[in-house]
C-alpha cells in the first residue's frame, strides 16, 4: 500500500510539530515522520488538533532534529499496540517497542490504545482478594481484584521497592509493570527484582526514562493497560503497577502548557481529573472474563496537591507510605469490606481491635511527648506501637500468607495485653489466644 | 425561521478534544442537536455557539460540542442538524432503568459489545413491552401540554400519560380504548388550533435544558425520613428541597448517598452518578435491586433509575446527564410524585463545564471555571420545588468534591449560596471515624421544624456547642482546672454526639431511623440535657467526681450504642428514655 505523504511541516516546538492547510489526516490518526532525503524514519506522530488552516501533532520522540523539510506519511489508522502472548517476560518502551535489546516480538494482533469505556453493566461487584504477602495490605486494607488504589508518598520513599515487593508476592496471572519518567536506578532496580523473582515470567514492562521523549510517557499507560485490558478480556487476572502518575500529570501539564490550554490549579490542565480517570477506570472485574487491578504510585509533597487531591476521589482507598512504613490510619481500601468477611472467623475483629487499640496508643504517645504517660497501661499501649510500626507496618520482607499473619497479629497483642484488653470477643479468643 | 423539515448541513473545519467547529450555509438554530457523521458512524452533538465566517460571507461557523470520542474525524465530515434541542424520552418504563448520561441504555448496549463504542445507540426506552393503558379523556374534549390522557401501571407507580408539555390548546379527536400498548404505538391524535394533527404516544421527548413548569409553586416545608438522625434532628430537607453536601474525599459521601438511596422515604428516587467511579453506579444497580423499599416492601430498583455518566465516559456528556436527571424528575413531579434526585457529583459537572469554556477559550473565572459558574448552579437547584398543583416534589440533594477538601473553592461557594441546606462532612470527624461525618456544627436547612421542634432542635444544638467549647479548654488548660458542672456538660454534648449523631450505615438495625424511633430518641436526648445528676458520693474530690463522672456516662454510653444496634420491638425502644431517666437519679438502668 502506498501511503499518502506530505512535506510541509511549517512550525516546530517542544514536543509538537504543526502542519499548514489540511493534509487529510484524522483526529487521533498516527503519521511517521521520515528524515527528507535517506527516507529514514524518525518518529511516529498523532494528529491531536486539526483545522482546515493546520494541523498539529505530538511526536512520540521529541522534537529535536526535526526541520521544516522533515517528510510526513500518513497511516490512516488511529493508534494501536500490538499484543502477544510473547510479550510475557520482555520489556517495551512507551510507544509499545522492544525496547530490552532481545529479539523482535511477533504481535498477534493490534489492540486500541482509546480505552473505551466498559459498560458499567458487564463490571462485576468485586468480591475477590488479591493476596498479596504484606499483612499491613492482606489483614487491614485487603486488595481487591479490579481495585484502582494508589500508593501515596513524599519522593523519597520507597514507594518503587513496595510495587517490586507486591509484583513479587502477587497472586495475578499477569504482572504489568508501566514506569513514566523513571530514573536510571529505579528502572535498573525493577528490572533486577523482576529477573529474580519467580513472577518474571507472567511480567511485561513498560518503561519510560527521565529524560525520554515526554511523549512516549504520556501514551505509555495507555500502551500498557490496553495490552492489560486484551489479558483481562482473554479471562486473565492482571496486575497492572503504574509508577509514578505524578511524572505522568507533570507531562501532562507539559503538553497542556505546549498547546496553549488554560490551566486550572497549579497549571494543571482542568480535565486532569477525567484524564486520571480515564486511566483508572481500565481496573474492572469483568463478567465472563478476568480483571485487571491497578496499583499507581503517586508522588506527593501535599495532600492538597492537585494530582493526590484528584487521584484520590477516582481510586479506591490509599495506601500510605511514610518514613518507609504503610502507616494504618492514613491508609484505606474501600473495597476490603466485600472479601475479609469471607476470611478466617478472627479476620476483621483483628483488624478492628489491632486499629481500635493504636489509636488509643497513638494518644499516648502524644501524651508522652509532653511526659503525660507514665500510667501502666500507658506504657503498654507504648510498647505496643513501637511493636506494631516494626512488625506489622513494616511492607518489606517475604510473603506471609494471611493465616499466618493473622497468627503474627495474635502473638503481638498478647506479648503487651491482657485478652479483656484487646476488646475480642471471649469466643475469639478462647479460639485463637493460646494458640499463639 | 427555514423549514426544520428541510435537511440542514454543514462540513467540520476544525476538530480539538471534543469541541468541533462546522461551516453551514442554511440557518442554524442555538442549542439544537447535530449528528456527525465520521467513519460510517453518527456521533451526537449539541451547538454551543454561532459566529459569522471570516472566509465566506455566505456562510456562518457552528462551534458544537461532541458526545462521543472523535478518533477518525476528519475536515470536511458531514454535520446534519436535527432542529430539536437536547431531550430525554418521557414515558413508561423509566423506572428501573440504567443508561448512560445520553439515556442510551445500558444493558442493551451491552448485548452489542462489553465497551462503549463511539456511535452505539439504543432507544431510551424498550419499545416492546406492553403498558394496560386506560384512556381518561374522550373524543371532543379539549386538552393541553401537561393535560392527562389516560394513565398505566409502571410496577405500583400510577404512570399518568401527558400530552406533550410544548403543545398549546387541542381537541381530541380519537383515543384508544382501554388496552395494551407499546410506547411507539398511537395512543390519541389531537387537533391543534391550526387544525393541524398531532399523534400521541405514551412517550414523547421533552428538551432539557428548560424546566417543565411548575402549577402552584411552594416553599418545600415537610421534612423527608431520610433514616440519617443527624440529618433528620439538625438539619431535615423538606420535600422539594434542595442540599449540596461536600466532603473531602474518604469523608464518607459513598456511604451516605447510599444511605438516603436506601432509605429516604420518596415514591421515586433518580441517581445521576455524574463523573464518578463506575464501581459505585454498579453496586447501586446490582445490589440495591435485591434491597426492601421502605414504603413499598418491593425491590429498591423498582422505584429507582440510574444514569451512569461515569468518571470515563465522554465529559460533554456528563453535563447532559444531569438536566436529562432533572427533566426525568420535573415529569414524575408533575405527575403528583415524590422524587428525589441524588447528583453525584456536582463538582465532575462544574468541572466539565470548566473543561469546554477552556476549549473554547474563554476567559476563565477563578480556579479557571467558567465566570457565570455559580449562575449555571443556582439555575440548576432553582428546578427543584415543592408543587402543591399536582401534589409532587422534586429534591434534588447534589454532592459536592471540594480540590483539596477546600470548601473555599468556587464550587461549593456557588453551591452554599444556590440550595436551602448544607451537609458538610468534616475530615476531622471522619479521620475520628465518627460516621456520619455530617459536623453537627456546619449545617444549614431551611426546614424550621422537622420531626423536632425547633425549640428542641437549638437546645441540642446549643449543648453540642458548649461540649465543643469545653473539650477545646480541656485540651487548652488541662481538665484540672474544668469546673465539675462544665464536665457534666462536656460529657453529655459527647453522649448525645457518639449515642445520636453517629450511626452505623453497615448495621441492619442502626443504619435507618424513622420518625416514631427520632421521638423516643429525641424525649431521651432533651430529658438528659434538662437533667441535673448528683454523682456525688460519700467525701470525693473534685478529680475523682470527674472519674466517676466519665464512668457513668461511659456506661450509659455503652448501654444507649448497644440500643442502637438492637432495640426493634416496640417495649425495647422505649427503654431508651427510661434507661436515661434511671441514669439522671443514678439508679441501676440495665433494662
Amino acid at each position: 500500500m502506498i501511503r499518502k505523504e506530505i512535506n510541509k511541516i511549517s512550525e516546530v516546538g517542544k514536543a509538537l510539530i504543526s502542519v499548514e492547510g489540511n493534509p487529510g489526516v484524522a483526529l487521533n490518526h498516527v503519521v511517521e515522520l521520515l528524515e527528507a532525503d535517506s527516507n529514514q524514519s524518525l518518529s511516529f506522530a498523532k494528529a491531536i488538533n486539526i483545522t482546515e488552516d493546520s494541523t498539529r501533532f505530538q511526536v512520540f520522540n521529541g522534537t529535536t532534529g526535526l526541520s521544516t523539510s522533515t517528510k510526513i506519511r500518513m497511516h490512516e489508522i488511529p493508534l494501536t499496540a500490538g499484543f502477544s502472548n510473547k510479550m510475557l517476560g520482555r520489556s517495551f518502551d512507551g510507544a509499545g517497542e522492544v525496547s530490552d535489546g532481545g529479539p523482535d516480538v511477533i504481535f498477534e494482533k493490534e489492540v486500541s490504545t482509546r480505552l473505551d469505556t466498559l459498560n458499567p453493566t458487564v463490571r462485576n461487584v468485586p468480591k475477590q482478594a488479591l493476596w498479596t504477602g504484606i499483612p499491613m495490605i492482606d489483614v487491614f486494607n485487603t486488595l481487591v481484584k479490579s481495585q484502582k488504589i494508589p500508593i501515596f508518598a513524599g519522593p523519597t520513599e520507597p514507594y518503587n521497592r513496595l510495587l517490586s515487593q507486591i509484583a513479587q508476592g502477587a497472586q495475578a496471572d499477569v504482572i504489568i509493570f508501566a514506569g513514566i519518567g523513571l530514573k536510571f536506578d529505579e528502572y535498573h532496580y525493577f528490572k533486577e527484582q523482576l529477573s529474580q523473582s519467580g513472577n518474571i515470567d507472567k511480567t511485561i514492562m513498560f518503561s519510560h526514562l527521565a529524560g525520554d521523549s515526554q511523549i512516549k510517557g504520556l501514551m505509555l499507560p495507555d500502551v500498557a493497560l490496553s495490552v492489560a485490558r486484551e489479558f483481562g478480556d482473554q479471562g486473565k487476572d492482571v496486575l497492572v503497577l503504574l509508577t509514578d502518575m505524578t511524572n505522568w500529570s507533570n507531562i501532562l501539564r507539559n503538553v497542556a502548557n505546549y498547546q496553549d490550554m488554560i490551566p486550572s490549579l497549579q497549571g494543571y490542565p482542568g480535565s486532569l481529573y477525567s484524564e486520571l480517570a480515564k486511566r483508572y477506570e481500565v481496573a474492572a472485574d469483568i463478567e465472563g472474563a478476568g480483571s485487571i487491578t491497578i496499583i499507581g504510585a503517586t508522588t506527593l509533597e501535599s495532600l492538597e496537591d492537585p494530582v493526590p487531591d484528584n487521584t484520590g476521589y477516582i481510586t479506591e482507598g490509599q495506601f500510605f507510605l511514610e518514613n518507609g512504613k504503610l502507616k494504618l490510619a492514613r491508609s484505606l481500601s474501600r473495597l476490603k469490606q466485600g472479601v475479609n468477611g469471607k476470611t478466617r472467623s478472627d479476620h476483621r475483629a483483628i483488624m478492628t481491635a489491632m486499629a481500635s487499640l493504636l489509636a488509643d496508643a497513638e494518644k499516648a504517645h502524644e501524651a508522652a511527648e509532653v511526659g503525660a504517660a507514665n500510667d501502666p497501661y500507658s506504657q503498654k499501649l507504648l510498647r505496643y506501637r513501637t511493636d506494631f510500626i516494626d512488625n506489622v507496618e513494616e511492607p518489606f520482607g517475604e510473603p506471609i500468607e494471611l493465616e499466618a499473619a493473622l497468627d503474627k497479629c495474635w502473638a503481638i497483642l498478647k506479648r503487651h495485653f491482657d485478652p479483656t484488653e484487646t476488646g475480642l470477643s471471649k469466643k475469639l479468643i478462647e479460639e485463637y489466644w493460646d494458640k499463639n | 425561521m427555514n423549514d426544520i423539515n428541510k435537511k440542514r448541513t454543514g462540513n467540520l473545519i476544525s476538530i480539538q478534544d471534543s469541541l468541533v467547529k462546522a461551516r453551514f450555509f442554511d440557518d442554524v438554530i442555538m442549542g439544537e442537536t447535530a449528528e456527525i457523521s465520521v467513519d460510517g458512524k453518527f456521533l451526537q452533538a449539541e451547538v454551543l455557539q454561532i459566529q459569522p465566517d471570516p472566509k465566506n460571507a455566505d456562510a456562518g461557523i457552528v462551534e458544537m460540542q461532541v458526545f462521543e470520542d472523535l478518533t477518525g474525524a476528519m475536515i470536511g465530515d458531514e454535520v446534519v442538524f436535527k432542529g430539536t434541542p437536547l431531550s430525554v424520552l418521557l414515558g413508561p418504563g423509566l423506572l428501573t432503568s440504567v443508561w448512560d448520561g445520553l439515556q442510551n441504555p445500558l444493558y442493551k448496549l451491552s448485548e452489542e459489545d462489553p465497551y462503549l463504542k463511539p456511535g452505539m445507540n439504543a432507544p431510551a426506552l424498550d419499545e416492546e413491552v406492553l403498558w394496560d393503558f386506560t384512556p381518561s379523556v374522550k373524543v371532543g374534549d379539549t386538552v393541553s401540554g401537561g393535560d392527562v390522557i389516560g394513565n398505566v401501571p409502571e410496577g405500583k407507580v400510577d404512570h399518568k400519560i401527558l400530552v406533550p408539555f410544548s403543545f398549546g390548546t387541542c381537541k381530541v379527536e380519537s383515543i384508544i380504548e382501554k388496552s395494551s400498548v407499546n410506547i411507539i404505538q398511537q395512543v390519541a391524535i389531537v387537533v391543534d388550533e391550526q387544525n393541524k394533527k398531532h399523534e400521541l404516544q405514551l412517550a414523547f421527548r421533552q428538551p432539557v435544558k428548560s424546566p417543565i413548569p411548575f402549577v402552584d409553586r411552594a416553599i418545600p416545608s415537610h421534612a423527608i425520613s431520610t433514616g440519617t438522625r443527624v440529618i433528620d434532628l439538625l438539619a431535615p430537607v423538606g420535600y422539594g428541597g434542595t442540599v449540596g453536601n461536600p466532603g473531602p474525599f474518604g469523608a464518607g459521601k459513598t456511604v451516605l448517598q447510599h444511605s438516603l438511596c436506601k432509605y429516604a422515604v420518596a415514591d421515586i428516587m433518580i441517581m445521576a452518578a455524574c463523573g464518578e467511579r463506575a464501581g459505585e453506579a454498579v453496586e447501586v444497580f446490582k445490589e440495591f435491586a435485591e434491597l426492601e423499599d421502605p414504603t413499598t416492601g418491593e425491590s429498591l430498583m423498582n422505584r429507582m433509575c440510574i444514569f451512569g455518566n461515569t468518571s470515563s465516559m465522554p465529559v460533554a456528556a456528563r453535563e447532559a446527564s444531569v438536566f436529562i436527571a432533572l427533566t426525568v424528575g420535573e415529569y414524575y413531579r408533575y405527575q403528583g410524585k415524590k422524587v428525589v434526585l441524588l447528583a453525584d457529583s456536582t463538582s465532575r459537572w462544574a468541572q466539565a463545564l470548566r473543561e469546554r469554556s477552556g476549549r473554547q477559550g474563554d476567559i476563565p473565572g477563578p480556579e479557571a471555571f467558567p465566570m457565570d459558574i455559580p449562575d449555571q448552579i443556582k439555575g440548576m437547584y432553582q428546578r427543584a420545588g415543592e408543587d402543591l398543583g399536582t401534589g409532587g416534589s422534586l429534591t434534588f440533594i447534589g454532592t459536592v468534591s471540594p480540590a483539596g477538601g477546600n470548601f473555599q473553592e468556587p464550587v461549593t461557594q456557588a453551591t452554599m449560596d444556590a440550595t436551602g441546606g448544607f451537609w458538610g462532612l468534616s475530615q476531622d470527624r471522619a479521620d475520628a471515624k465518627k460516621y456520619p461525618a455530617i459536623d453537627p456544627l456546619v449545617y444549614t436547612t431551611s426546614v424550621y421544624d422537622g420531626f423536632v421542634s425547633w425549640k428542641d432542635r437549638r437546645k441540642m444544638i446549643q449543648t453540642l456547642n458548649d461540649a465543643n467549647d469545653i473539650d477545646q479548654t480541656i485540651s487548652t488548660i488541662g481538665l484540672k482546672k474544668v469546673p465539675v458542672s462544665n464536665y457534666v456538660q462536656f460529657q453529655k454534648g459527647l453522649t448525645i454526639d457518639f449515642c445520636v449523631m453517629q450511626q452505623d450505615a453497615f448495621d441492619k438495625v442502626d443504619a435507618c431511623t424513622r420518625p416514631d424511633r427520632l421521638q423516643v430518641i429525641n424525649q431521651a436526648v432533651q430529658n438528659l440535657i434538662d437533667s441535673s445528676i448528683d454523682f456525688q458520693q460519700g467525701d470525693m474530690d473534685d478529680e475523682q467526681i470527674k472519674e466517676l463522672i466519665k464512668q457513668k456516662f461511659d456506661g450509659l454510653r455503652q448501654w444507649w450504642r448497644e440500643w442502637n444496634y438492637s432495640a426493634k420491638s416496640e417495649e425495647e425502644v422505649t427503654n431508651l428514655p427510661k434507661a436515661v431517666d434511671k441514669f439522671i437519679l443514678q439508679e441501676e438502668y440495665a433494662v
